[in-house]
């Protein structure tokens, strides 16, 4: 039902510009924003790939900067980072460049998995269930003609059943050549995520893997459906959302505000961290484009 | 009840000490249309007068002697008559345009006398002759946004017809157009308000002691009369401007052997053309964006005490993309009113009205075409009865009677497609309000006018309420500083009829007024509003898709306390008059959204919604020039509103989207000679508040932002220069041309500054680079246009 808003915001958006002479100007020079104590970022989660099976898990740990600073955010090397699902423990370890990994690692289905971080002297946790995710029936490309809001070329698509009376939550990540693409777009709050609210255990047919990105031929496409929880939908929803952000508030912008983590500083509550450490299983399938 | 025994005790003495009293009363009219005039100055020997009601009637009790009686109105010739009391007493009377008056501005905070006089306060009229002077933004005369040019009164964002008044929302205020109560006042997104300056008659609104007779809002009355139409003859109107043109028929019904009417009509209608140049711009060969409306007042005199007014108005917005998306969106009202002389001290009004907002939405993606469809309808009934009981004493009582209907949406397939109907429920509320309202006058120096009104709001079936854990929707969660959505742990069912919930409150009002001299006085009133229906809006501007909420099981109605005091002063014998007024606004259980609220399509609309407090006050500053070869006004408001609401910002008081410290307007009219007039405004506002981030990180590839509390910066301030020119016609010639400059110095006021990761476009695709923007988003440039307009 969502995907008419983001129609709505564009047309509007468009017409806006067209029709009242409007105009937006790069104001990043004018402005400047006060600088706030850096917060801790999680940026990664626990993967049970089933088609390709990754060789280790692995996250990143940075922290906050100025938004319109263009130095990369900095990384977090000193921190101690650990999982459990409540019966093992695994320990991460450093690899360079904020990037913590484990080998040892293999997901399970219905686990609970908590990360715990030690922090300058502060502790931070979240937790995420594992829930398995449906299986492509088809998965294809197909030519599509360029409209007023889309680009022509091949878009990568699949049928897939959902499973009957269970809460679904599902994520697709799209990657181009072995690249993970995404475009901060109004539409991915509606396209890239999705509730079986309104198709419990139907089939969907022809789903955009990312109805934004196209390919040519000659080009690998790969695409996941991730299953995710309720926690992780919401919180994506509320990312794709604020980052497809247009500026104009006729389609309706919800007020600005930071979108809370599920990782939690339970030393000190009001010093919180930033990004979500989330748990999916994934199904993937890939192919090269051809006529 | 001792405060309705004090009032019956004092109305009793008020009528009975008289020793010989008559009542003079009459109806006062335009000589050229026959239309009614309301607010016209009656006079009476040195102390004694009223004024006209909406439809021109007035009722004054004398002793019995000679006196002299002045009838006077701004811009018409002032009539004075000699008369002798010695009985009850008809008057009627004709006024006349004084042609040489005309230039005199009528947007003043009332006729400059007048304001002295009376106990209202917080109050601006404007005509709609004055409206048509004033330099327009896009070339389109726009009630809201001239109203915009008045203290305590500022726009939503620039070229908005949305507006604020003394720091508050702008679903605050209460818009009827001939008593019905219109749900959305914004044409073609928001860039024009739905009113035809053509087809109204009187503008006014008031931001503070509100009468007991108005209810519903905390804000803000705005009370828009259509004028009634010729009774003499038949003519009309035309206008033609490069965004829309209008057009305007009136006449009598039904002549006499004196050639007047006993009725009269007035058809007038507007349709905007700016999607026909669309087709030129090739991305937008299947755009469509128009608007059009249709103001209708028919008006029959039954007998000379008797008339029946229908009044109507339909407009629509449509913008559509063939194959893709269609939006339609407008409001319908009728009002049906009888008025009714009882005795000449005794008048009755009953209207019954019919008022309904909807919008449609069809997606048209192939396969999965759908509409999605929205409305709210509501049907009043409001009889009141007015005894003029003696000079400066009335009483005004009657009820409001309110039968709601909100249909928050329903989805139906289109062209057969797989869609799966949905309906979510409607909601249905019953408000009563019984009121009484009196003026009253304790001595040559000091009036009074207090009153009470008693809402009485009740949510009926049939509905099924979800009941949550925790017996509400939401729990604030202290460590976290956030609210939790409780699970649904069952039903209740209400049939049709059954009450839901019921709220009873008491509003009092009161305002009273001290004449210092003859050229100044004090005033200073208190007023208590409760607001029941929720404008849920997740934005700052006014959009096609507002949803309105009414109050319920979990959903508060709003309440305000208003305090103000103002001085009042004329100089120079009228020729000038200023004001100050200081206001305090308490508010409570005003409505905001959890952080990362979630409003469209959404059934449960309780659990991302938040009730908090709010205070705004200020002081505004209004000097008018009323006469003479320049005329204007120069108003200054300085103001602040805060809201504190658990669960935002730290739970510490933060600035509401409406807060402006500083806002200036000078308005100029300045006449030539007879066929050149000019005009220009100039209006400064300080920045809105919005949220700039406070932070950035990486999540999914993506650049987000990260936020600290609510509304901590500002924009960059507003100001802009409109100037016009106005070329009337030649002795005899019909044809009228008006030339407008908007944004003169082409100034980009900021719409908004948002922030955002860069991209590249690369094969068509939008790919994030890394790096962060801020972009600033305006609205209007500098807009020349033109109008021509054609009487008949």
């Amino acid at each position: 039902m969502k995907t008419i808003i983001t129609t709505i915001k564009r047309v509007i958006r468009i017409s806006i510009i067209v029709l009242f002479f409007s105009c937006e100007t790069d104001v990043s020079d004018d402005i400047n924003l006060a600088t706030f104590p850096a917060k801790l970022v999680i940026n990664g989660g626990i993967e049970r790939n089933t088609v390709s099976p990754l060789t280790a898990q692995q996250l990143r740990l940075t922290t906050t900067n100025n938004f319109l600073s263009n130095e990369p955010n900095p990384i977090v090397a000193d921190a101690d980072v650990s999982v459990t699902d409540g019966t093992n423990i695994w320990s991460y370890d450093h690899q360079g460049d904020g990037f913590y990994t484990n080998t040892a690692l293999v997901p399970e289905l219905g686990k609970t998995y908590t990360i715990t971080i030690l922090w300058n002297g502060e502790t931070y946790q979240g937790s995420d269930t594992l829930n398995e995710v449906a299986g492509f029936d088809n998965f294809f490309a197909e030519f599509e003609e360029e409209t007023i809001f889309s680009p022509g070329g091949y878009f990568l698509k699949f049928d897939s059943t959902d499973p009957v009376n269970i809460e679904n939550y599902y994520y697709n990540r799209l990657f181009k050549n072995g690249e993970f693409v995404i475009s901060p777009d109004p539409g991915n709050a509606q396209n890239l995520i999705t509730s079986d609210e309104f198709f419990d255990g139907q089939q969907r047919v022809n789903v955009d893997v990312n109805g934004e990105i196209s390919f040519e031929i000659g080009e690998t496409a790969t695409g996941q459906q991730l299953g995710i929880s309720k926690e992780y939908f919401d919180y994506l929803f509320e990312l794709f959302t604020q980052t497809g952000n247009t500026g104009i508030s006729f389609g309706g912008n919800p007020p600005p505000a930071t979108i809370r983590s599920n990782v939690i500083n339970t030393t000190t509550p009001s010093n919180r961290a930033v990004g979500f450490f989330y748990a999916a299983d994934v199904i993937e399938n890939s192919i090269i484009i051809t006529q | 009840m001792k405060f309705y025994a004090s009032i019956l005790f004092g109305l009793f003495f008020l009528t009975t000490q008289a020793q010989e009293k008559y009542t003079l009363s009459g109806y006062g009219k335009d000589i050229t249309s026959g239309e009614s005039l309301w607010g016209i100055n009656i006079i009476v020997g040195p102390n004694q007068g009223t004024i006209t009601n909406d439809y021109g009637f007035y009722s004054i009790t004398l002793e019995k002697g000679t006196y002299t009686v002045e009838f006077s109105f701004i811009g018409f010739k002032t009539i004075i008559k000699e008369i002798v009391i010695d009985g009850d007493m008809k008057l009627n009377f004709e006024m006349e345009e004084d042609a040489a008056a005309l230039d005199e501005v009528v947007v003043t905070s009332s006729k400059a006398s007048r304001n002295i006089k009376s106990t209202e306060m917080s109050v601006a009229t404007i005509k709609a002759t004055t409206m048509k002077k004033l330099p327009t933004g896009l070339g389109e005369v726009d009630l809201v946004k001239s109203i915009q040019l008045l203290p305590g009164v500022s726009s939503v964002s620039e070229g908005s017809s949305g507006f604020n008044v003394r720091g508050g929302s702008a679903d605050q205020n209460l818009v009827l157009l001939d008593e019905a109560t219109i749900y959305n006042a914004s044409h073609l997104l928001g860039f024009f308000s739905v009113f035809n300056a053509d087809a109204v008659k009187d503008v006014k609104l008031h931001k503070g002691a509100i009468p007991a007779t108005f209810g519903g809002r905390l804000s803000s009355v705005l009370d828009i009369k259509q004028r009634e139409g010729n009774t003499k003859e038949f003519n009309g109107e035309l206008g033609l401007g490069l965004i829309s043109s209008r057009a305007l028929v009136q006449g009598p019904i039904n002549k006499d052997d004196n050639g007047e009417g006993k009725g009269s009509y007035l058809l007038a209608g507007r349709r905007s053309y700016i999607d026909l140049f669309a087709p030129l711009i090739d991305d937008f060969k299947d755009t469509k964006l128009f608007f059009y409306d249709v103001n209708l007042k028919v008006n029959y005199n039954l007998n000379d005490k008797n008339r029946l007014f229908l009044s109507g108005y339909f407009g629509r917005d449509r913008f559509a993309i063939d194959n893709v998306f269609g939006n339609t969106y407008g409001n319908g009202s009728a009002t049906l009113r009888w008025t009714s002389e009882l005795s000449d001290k005794l008048f009755f009004q009953a209207s019954a009205i019919y008022s309904d907002y909807e919008y449609e939405v069809d997606v048209l993606t192939s396969g999965s075409e759908f509409r999605w469809k929205s409305n709210i309808v509501n049907y009043n009934f409001k009889p009141r009865f007015s005894w003029f009981i003696s000079s400066g004493n009335t009483l005004r009582t009657g009820a409001d009677f309110t039968y709601y209907n909100f249909n928050p949406g329903e989805i139906s397939a289109l062209n057969n497609s797989s869609t799966t109907p949905q309906d979510f429920q409607d909601k249905y509320a019953l408000e009563i309000a019984p009121y009484i309202d009196f003026e009253h006058k304790l001595s040559d120096k000091l009036s009074l006018q207090y009153g009470v009104r008693w809402s009485n709001f009740q949510r009926i079936g049939k509905e099924t309420v979800s009941q949550y854990a925790n017996g509400s929707p939401l729990t604030y969660n202290p460590t976290l500083d956030l609210f939790e959505e409780n699970e649904v742990v069952g039903t209740t069912s209400f049939d049709s009829g059954d009450a839901i919930k019921t709220f009873n409150n008491i509003e009092p009002r009161a305002s009273a007024r001290y004449l210092w001299n003859k050229t100044t006085s004090i005033k200073a009133s208190y007023n208590r509003n409760y607001q029941y229906l929720h404008l849920i809006s997740n934005s700052t501007s006014a959009t096609p898709l507002d949803i309105w909420t009414p109050s319920g099981s979990y959903l508060k109605p709003q309440y305000s306390d208003q305090f103000a005091i103002g001085y009042f002063k004329t100089l120079k014998n009228n020729t000038y008059d200023f004001s100050i007024e200081a206001y305090y606004k308490d508010l409570r259980d005003v409505t905001d959204f959890v952080d990362g609220a979630d409003l469209l399509f959404q059934e449960n609309i309780e659990t991302q919604v938040v009730q908090g407090k709010g205070r705004a006050y200020g002081i505004e500053f209004q000097l008018n020039k009323n006469s003479g070869k320049l005329t204007g006004w120069l108003s200054y408001t300085l103001a602040k509103s805060e809201r504190q609401v658990l669960g935002i910002n730290n739970n510490e008081y933060y600035p509401s989207n409406n807060d402006q410290t500083h806002e200036l307007s000078i308005v100029g009219l300045y006449k030539l000679n007879d066929r050149w007039d000019f005009g220009a405004n100039f209006v400064y506002g300080s920045g809105k508040p919005v949220t700039y981030p406070t932070g950035k990180f990486e999540q999914n590839g993506l650049v987000v932002a990260d936020y600290e509390g609510r509304n901590g910066n500002r924009l960059p301030a507003f100001h802009r220069l409109d100037l016009s020119a106005t070329l009337n016609p030649k002795e005899g010639g019909n044809g009228t041309w008006i030339f407008s400059i908007g944004n003169v110095y082409n100034r980009q006021n900021a719409a908004t500054i948002f922030f955002r990761e860069r991209v590249d476009e690369i094969n068509n695709v939008n790919i994030p680079t890394g790096q962060t923007e801020a972009s600033k988003f305006s609205f209007l440039g500098i807009v020349p246009s033109i109008t021509y307009q054609f009487k008949f």
